[in-house]
């Protein structure tokens, strides 16, 4: 079917037999004896194989076997043993007839070349047995139960076979590396920001014999760390962003929260796979693709971007050649990549192939047709699904395969088959790569699994590698390579390092589910808080205009942690001693302040300024339009305030109730404790916290985390600035499966003299200067802890202290932290 | 001021680009190149490239390609109406210019001018999309990151200098109007992020990008340096080993420090030029104001026309002098500003033509008399033009994005408002081009399309690589296929142009 097309295209043309001349200008056939093997097949393989092989027959001619080879093509025979000048191979590949050369692509014979292929003819036409030019089987893509090796010391499933891996590569045993060493390694790979000193501390600390394995469990605990770090893995994959080309008319659609809450869930991968090739609205993004307005060429329509993205992210297929042509790197051809995007069609696609219509209608079908069948005639609907049944079927070895490459290429610094986009090539290790896809669909698909298995084997514990010049071929596993870190990882060290973290994330995540376990106590909101208003029935209506609350407290001591969060229906400023924290008129997005800096010891008190906007014209009349509302349009009104203080284990929290006060009129020194006490009243409590008319309780738990974070939101969650972007956070206009570790010179000049690091670290030194000793050795000190989770050695301590100066300010913390912060022992996971 | 000899890219890589080295081993694009032609390299008839972009969608017939002049009358029939100016004579007999540019009509004679570049046939306009096909050949979206131009010649030929970056772009803010589609071509895409664009959106304000952070002095950035070295030096981590990783990175600190600290960072701190010099390109330029900071769409400084493109051209000037390998100055590209007139074309036309008119000039002047503009090519270009009826190509409407009415009322209608892809004009100075000669031709009539001698991008392309060197079937690796520089390799080189 394929030859018949191209044959159409690029015919093989007949000649007229070659003149005396002609034959006379041919190169002389090789004097020597010429073996298939060595002289031939290499010629063969570079020139003709793309277009007459694997699969293909241009003209309709092949070679993938010395019958076919015989039987010629379209044009006719093309070789006669024995009488090469008069066969039409030497004829096409000698340039005779300069308008119809063989090879059309690429570069043509040498004299060399040709005169090795006639001499070949002319003894015979030999061919080894058993060499063919047949499309390979498909490696990697059946499912394979890979035996463990005995055990030799560990029982670990990885250790086992590394242990016989390393045998067979006379590697020696190491040790594997220091506490130190492997919990930050562990911690930066699994959640994308060194361990935090305080848990570096207790692990250290921690004598028990399977520490690793607690500490490991410890970290997948933090859903949250987890999610944020591999957040960017799956963007760069999914092409998602909260910015880019598209958004502008509505050519592109994020998958953001769903992708965001699928990591921090663990979901599946199988049934991640799905609800993506099966699209539902919050995954549709996906497969959507981008649209740029105008006409747009036939290989790049949102139905091939899903084809050429699916085949890639999933299979570690590229179909982006055979998207136009068929490929001349791999065997897939123009018919496979329409086959495939056809699934996405919302009509019957033509091939087109370089730009021109072939008339031939593609038909629906999977790359690997022996998965299963799809239906061209089904209702796109169904076809997805069909699609999504495939890919995710338990004999599809190259769904699993493909996704766990990518995570021992994720954490190790090389994949098992390089490149990760090309598994038909050959794992370095094809019993781990075949072990570790089969325990994944064996158990649940949970990738959790997978990457703790790789992070807890001994392989992974090994010293670092320099993995620089080692890509080659005969690469040989001694230990996790040497990696700089990412944008996001490096962005991310610095906020731990300088407490200097984004505070607003970019979108409506669920940061509340899995996270810091202090995160959940502080928004596990008593049921006794409510929602409160100066008049009854403001959970439905109230007059527009301010209300004034205001609450007491007594503390005995100042607390460790004190964090408030407020939300009003419209908007509100909240006063804390008479001095002004926080306002906010956004319901979506509650503000928080920290009380601390303004708590004393005795009487305390809250007092806030509320207001309820008289409704917009514009919005009754909407509200009418719609028909959402035939009643009166609703003004409801609420304040709604709570507040965590903190120390040590004990814990305090402060709410709206009824027993808050309130006045409608501006009172004087309102703010302030001394206030005249007769004409305030109780507050009315309208609703209960999770049930209120405005939020329901999740919204309010959410909005509640994000405050109890205290705005220490990680870099992936906000979108990329100038510092993060120069330092290869990529735009998602394309698949990005592997980044960059090493700094260019113009990163190198971001960190420099970049604003967004300057700023930063300004922040940071004087976050620093308010909160910790001025004494230059103990601020060295901490700095070095807090950074390198180690305590600086004499000459850096030295060096530090000079930089420091006796009285430290802002500028010479500064300057340090950057000096720090450039490290390689900072910016490099080792 | 006579430039320095130049330092050989070779000596550059030897000193400067250890992270260019270390990317090629670590799987970076690899250069394709027909045995052929790397035997015998086309030799470059010019070492460095300015681009002057006319973002926005610059009228041919209002601009380099004048026709019949119709003065504005209210009742005026808009398809009556070919150019908006009269014409005026320039330094070579047969050209004539549209009133308003009488500077570069005086220098004219030395350079070449085509008038038949047509645009990329992308369906529906959207201006950025087009300015995507104009820098990298390629019409969006694409599946693998093209490269832009400048990129592409950065990667090929590498800095003049090391501590000028090879690829400058000036004058283009990326946080209004289609920003995401102009970022998505001014990158170096997979050729790597190394050479990539060095951004100066506000030209007065380059300096900052090549002087300590803000408030540092350079004392104490100097320092901040030496205390880092020795604190390196202190770290046991490394102590008894290194790794490719570390020496990247400490390398690429260092030329960044080294570059923060040369003398040829002076070329970008415009102050330093005479202010009679400064004026030539900016009449009204004050010491010391600065363009207003970004988001500020309609900087008041901006608006009284004191020339962010003229100190743009002064500065490519400056950075040219230095050894930078490919600038691009625009006159920048927000959605119904500057050349993009959906209304209010004469009006807004005249503006932008007092614009580029004195600093243009100016630069092909100044070049010359620094013995620099013989290897030193000038390139003005935009997107696409402009017509007061036609939208696309005569042959192939496309739907209006803007209404003409019937008949002209206001000012404000008076002015090419639809954009035209059938003609364009580029103007080339310099770099190895004829002097004082004319490519091709457009009707005289509506539509003013091309006749004869069409120019379309790729041999546009073709024709500066050619000029710096470079063959059009250059081509890059990427995931295992070629990626050629110009469309499929295809681009081929206006020889007429070259002197």
């Amino acid at each position: 079917m394929l030859g018949f097309l191209c044959a159409t295209l690029l015919p093989w043309v007949a000649i007229a037999k070659l003149t005396p001349e002609q034959i006379s200008s041919l190169p002389p056939p090789a004097s020597k004896s010429v073996h298939f093997k060595d002289d031939i097949r290499p010629i063969l393989e570079s020139a003709c194989v793309k277009c007459h092989g694997r699969g293909k027959a241009k003209g309709g001619f092949s070679l993938e076997t010395r019958e076919l080879f015989l039987k010629g093509g379209d044009s006719g025979v093309a070789a006669i043993a024995g009488k090469s000048a008069e066969s039409l191979l030497i004829e096409l590949v000698s340039g005779i007839d300069a308008s119809n050369v063989m090879p059309r692509k690429g570069s043509k014979l040498t004299s060399a070349q040709v005169g090795l292929l006639r001499a070949w003819v002319d003894q015979g036409i030999s061919w080894d047995p058993g060499i063919t030019f047949a499309k390979q089987a498909a490696r990697n893509l059946s499912t394979r139960v890979a035996e463990l090796p005995p055990v030799r010391g560990s029982d670990h499933p990885i250790d086992r076979l590394m242990d016989a891996y390393d045998l067979v590569h006379a590697s020696p045993k190491v040790a594997t590396v220091e506490d130190r060493v492997f919990a930050r390694r562990l911690s930066l790979d699994l959640l994308g920001v060194p361990l935090p000193q305080e848990r570096m501390d207790a692990f250290l600390k921690d004598s028990v014999v399977d520490k690793r394995q607690k500490l490991v469990d410890e970290v997948f605990r933090d859903q949250q760390g987890y999610a944020a770090h591999w957040f960017s893995f799956w963007n760069d994959l999914l092409r998602n962003d909260y910015k880019g080309t598209g958004y502008i008319d509505g050519g592109r659609k994020q998958i953001s929260t769903w992708l965001h809450s699928a990591l921090v869930t663990n979901m599946p991968y199988d049934q991640f796979v799905r609800e993506l090739i099966h699209p539902n609205p919050a995954t549709e993004g996906y497969t959507k693709g981008i649209v740029w307005r105008g006409v747009v060429n036939a290989s790049v329509t949102p139905p091939m971007q899903a084809a050429q993205n699916i085949s890639q992210v999933f299979m570690g297929v590229n179909l982006k050649c055979a998207s136009c042509h068929d490929s001349f790197i791999n065997d897939w051809s123009l018919a496979d990549s329409y086959g495939l995007a056809s699934v996405y069609a919302d009509e019957q696609l033509e091939l087109v192939e370089c730009d021109k219509p072939t008339g031939k209608k593609a038909v629906a079908r999977f790359l690997y047709p022996q998965l299963g069948e799809l239906r061209s005639d089904a209702p796109k609907t169904n076809r997805t699904a069909r699609l999504a049944e495939i890919l995710t079927s338990r004999d599809n070895g190259r769904l699993t395969r493909t996704v766990v490459n990518r995570l021992w290429g994720r954490v190790m610094g090389r994949a098992l088959v390089e490149p990760v986009d090309d598994m038909d090539q050959e794992a370095w290790y094809p019993e781990l790569l075949d072990w570790l896809a089969e325990d994944l669909a064996s158990h649940g698909y949970d990738l959790k699994r997978t990457l703790r298995w790789i992070v807890t084997s001994h392989a992974y514990q090994r010293p670092s590698v320099d993995l620089g010049e080692r890509r080659a071929a005969d690469f040989v596993f001694r230990g996790p390579g040497i990696r700089g870190m990412s944008a996001e990882q490096f962005r991310d060290a610095l906020s731990a390092l300088t407490g200097v973290w984004h505070s607003d994330p970019a979108t409506d995540f669920d940061l509340a589910t899995g996270g810091d376990p202090a995160v959940e106590k502080f928004a596990s909101i008593p049921s006794e808080a409510r929602w409160i208003w100066a008049t009854p029935g403001a959970q439905d209506s109230a007059p527009p205009g301010e209300a004034f609350f205001r609450k007491t407290f007594t503390l005995e001591s100042i607390p460790d942690r004190a964090t408030i969060v407020a939300l009003a229906d419209d908007s509100y400023t909240l006063f804390i001693n008479g001095a002004q924290l926080i306002t906010g008129k956004d319901m979506d997005r509650a503000s928080f302040g920290d009380l601390r800096p303004h708590l004393k010891k005795g009487q305390n008190l809250i007092a806030v300024q509320a207001s309820n906007s008289a409704p917009k014209d514009k919005d009754k009349a909407k509200e009418k339009e719609s028909g959402k509302s035939a009643d009166a349009p609703k003004n409801r009104a609420g304040l709604f305030v709570f507040a965590r203080l903190e120390t040590g284990a004990s814990s305090m929290a402060i709410f709206t109730d009824a027993t808050w006060e309130c006045v409608t009129n501006n009172p004087a020194d309102w703010k302030q404790l001394d206030f005249g006490v007769s004409r305030w009243t109780p507050a009315v409590a309208v609703a209960t916290w999770g049930e209120s008319p405005w939020l329901g309780k999740v919204p309010v738990t959410r909005a509640l985390s994000l405050a109890a974070m205290h705005g220490q939101i990680r870099e992936s969650l906000v979108e990329a600035d100038t510092l993060t972007t120069a330092l290869g956070r990529p735009p998602r206009e394309q698949v990005v499966t592997v980044r960059a570790s090493t700094i260019t010179t113009l990163q190198a000049l971001e960190l420099s003299n970049g604003e967004t690091l300057a700023r930063l670290l300004k922040q940071g030194a004087e976050k620093w200067l308010a909160s910790k000793p001025s004494n230059p050795d103990a601020l060295a000190r901490e700095l070095y802890v807090k950074a390198l989770s180690r305590t600086p050695n004499d000459a850096e301590l030295n060096v530090a202290r000079e930089m420091l100066g006796a009285k430290p300010d802002a500028p010479h913390v500064e300057d340090l932290l950057w000096a720090i912060a450039m490290l390689p022992e900072f910016q490099l996971i080792y | 001021m006579r430039t320095q000899p130049l330092m050989p890219r070779r000596d550059f890589l030897k000193t400067a680009s250890v992270a260019t080295l270390s990317a090629l081993a670590a799987g970076y694009p690899r250069a394709l190149l027909a045995e052929a032609e790397v035997e015998k390299p086309i030799p470059a008839t010019a070492d460095t490239i300015i681009v002057l972009w006319m973002g926005g969608g610059m009228a041919h017939t209002e601009t380099f390609d004048p026709k019949r002049y119709t003065p504005f009358e209210k009742g005026l029939s808009p398809d009556k109406v070919l150019s908006t100016f009269p014409k005026i004579d320039t330094a070579v007999d047969h050209i004539k210019f549209s009133k308003g540019l009488e500077n570069v009509a005086s220098v004219m004679d030395r350079g070449s001018l085509i008038r038949t570049y047509t645009a990329g046939d992308l369906g529906f306009i959207l201006h950025s999309r087009h300015q995507f096909h104009w820098h990298t050949g390629y019409a969006p979206p694409q599946s693998v990151a093209a490269p832009h131009i400048g990129a592409v010649i950065a990667r090929t030929l590498g800095p003049r200098d090391p501590a000028v970056p090879a690829f400058i772009n000036i004058g283009q803010r990326f946080d209004v109007g289609e920003s995401e589609e102009l970022k998505a071509f001014t990158t170096a895409g997979f050729l790597g992020s190394e050479h990539g664009p060095f951004n100066i959106p506000f030209p007065d304000q380059a300096a900052d990008s090549v002087r300590p952070p803000g408030g540092m002095s350079p004392d104490r950035f100097a320092n901040r340096d030496k205390f880092f070295k020795r604190l390196l030096d202190a770290n046991p981590v490394y102590q008894n080993g290194s790794s490719f990783q570390r020496e990247s990175l400490l390398r690429s600190l260092d030329n960044a420090h080294r570059l923060l600290s040369s003398p040829s960072a002076k070329a970008f701190d415009i102050s330093q030029e005479p202010l009679e010099n400064i004026r030539k390109y900016a009449p009204s330029y004050e010491p010391g104001k600065r363009f207003l900071a970004a988001r500020e769409r309609f900087g008041t400084y901006e608006q009284q026309n004191v020339g962010r493109f003229g100190l743009g051209c002064l500065l490519a000037r400056r950075l040219a002098e230095v050894g930078a390998r490919y600038i691009e100055v625009t006159t920048e590209y927000i959605p119904f500003l500057n050349w993009d007139t959906h209304e209010n074309g004469h009006t807004k036309a005249k503006a932008m033509k007092e614009q580029i008119d004195a600093p243009l000039a100016q630069l092909v002047r100044d070049l010359e008399e620094r013995g620099l503009l013989n290897r030193t090519l000038i390139v003005l270009a935009s997107e696409f033009s402009r017509d007061a009826m036609l939208e696309g190509r005569p042959d192939k409407l496309i739907k209006n994005q803007v209404d003409v009415p019937d008949k002209m009322e206001d000012l404000k209608h008076y002015g090419m408002h639809r954009h035209f892809t059938d003609a364009g004009c580029v103007l080339l100075f310099g770099g190895g081009m004829k002097r004082g000669y004319l490519h091709g031709t457009t009707a005289d009539e509506r539509p003013c399309k091309h006749l004869e001698k069409r120019v379309v991008i790729e041999d546009l392309h073709a024709t500066l690589y050619r000029a710096m060197g470079i063959s059009p079937r250059l081509a890059y690796e990427t995931e295992k296929r070629p990626f050629y520089v110009t469309r499929d390799g295809l681009g081929k080189p206006i020889t007429d142009l070259f002197a």
